[in-house]
């Protein structure tokens, strides 16, 4: 039988079923399992860029008091100013900086976590990049998210990034004692929140003074 | 803004299958995004496209379907899709919730995809 074959390059298709936000959520069960195993409560802090985010987890840490026995994974663009400020309360702090990326992801938590010494860590925060938009569709593995929100962003905040809000197990509206100067209403963002996520526990803070810490981490389930 | 990343990733898979499978030059690829998943496609297509250039894949035709939205109501057991302005580029920032009774209280089943599907190559 004679066949003919097409003169020239051959054109052909390769089917694929490459989900590249799915391996970024796969990575992150991995995580999960890791902290399990080795029984290591992880807890996702996300929020605006200024929101007090760093200054919650020095807040929280200040309060709870366990030393070496909390790490901080801080994740930032290039600087290690944050990681130095946690550093000052004793606990455990490694730097993760992302370069050019908006989010911190599964893949840099498992790297941070690997060159880390997590014998007797009970406890890990991590603290996200600054932004409400992209580690809403990163998740990194942890057991609770918190997101941070502050009054300074103005009156909208939540409703204009449900998607994050979404996330949350843990809302937190920040700098509460300025919301007079902003003409920020409290009960309204309480409502968006309620609103966009009835699931999340709504807790109201001033981080610097350390005024509903504690209520933060009854909502988190840490002992103090 | 995480286009940009995962437009990368994308184009180093695209290179990578397309190394894998002989091909000396790639043609089409097609992907598949939810509308609910955070990602402008006109963000990442003009990403895939300059992140190609100088690759065997420049010129390739970057073809976009997209997948529907599809959610499980917790409250009144409504499934099924959502109404979402397909026009409204920003329509992923748009609070979700269950088009019969209004909840919040939703589980996403489809929507959320960003992938690889397809590989037009020559060899």
């Amino acid at each position: 039988m004679k066949i003919i074959k097409p003169k020239g390059p051959e054109v052909f298709d390769i089917e694929l079923e490459k989900d590249l936000l799915a391996k970024n959520r796969s990575l992150a069960k991995k995580n999960r399992k890791r902290f399990d195993r080795s029984n290591i409560l992880t807890i996702d802090i996300m929020g605006s860029i200024g929101s007090g985010k760093t200054s919650l987890i020095k807040a929280i840490l200040r309060r709870l008091g366990m030393g070496q026995k909390v790490a901080v994974i801080a994740g930032d663009l290039t600087t290690t100013i944050d990681a130095e400020r946690i550093e000052a309360e004793g606990a455990r702090v490694i730097q993760v900086n992302t370069g050019k990326e908006c989010h911190l992801d599964a893949n840099l938590i498992r790297r941070a976590i690997d060159t880390m010494k997590l014998d007797d860590v009970k406890l890990l925060f991590i603290e996200n990049v600054g932004n409400l938009i992209c580690p809403g569709e990163f998740p990194l593995g942890a057991h609770k998210r918190l997101v941070v929100t502050s009054v300074t962003e103005g009156p909208y905040t939540i409703v204009k990034h449900p998607y994050i809000f979404r996330e949350a197990d843990v809302i937190v509206l920040n700098k509460t004692d300025l919301a007079k100067p902003m003409k920020v209403n409290i009960a309204q963002l309480e409502r968006d929140a309620q609103q966009v996520n009835p699931g999340a526990t709504f807790v109201k803070t001033n981080a610097v003074k350390g005024i509903g810490v504690q209520r933060v981490i009854d909502a988190l389930g840490l002992k103090t | 803004m995480h286009e940009f990343s995962i437009s990368n990733e994308i184009v180093r898979n695209v290179l990578d299958t397309a190394k894998k499978n002989n091909g000396k030059k790639v043609l089409s690829v097609q992907l598949e995004i939810g509308e609910l998943a955070l990602l402008n496609v006109e963000q990442v297509t003009f990403w895939i496209h300059e992140l190609f250039k100088g690759t065997v894949a420049e010129g390739a035709k970057v073809k976009v379907k997209t997948i529907k939205a599809r959610i499980r109501c917790e409250s009144c057991g409504y499934k099924g899709g959502m109404d979402l302005d397909q026009k409204d580029p920003f329509r992923h920032f748009i609070p979700y919730a269950c088009p019969k009774c209004s909840s919040f209280q939703i589980k996403v089943e489809k929507g959320r995809e960003c992938t690889l599907r397809r590989i037009q190559a020559v060899r």
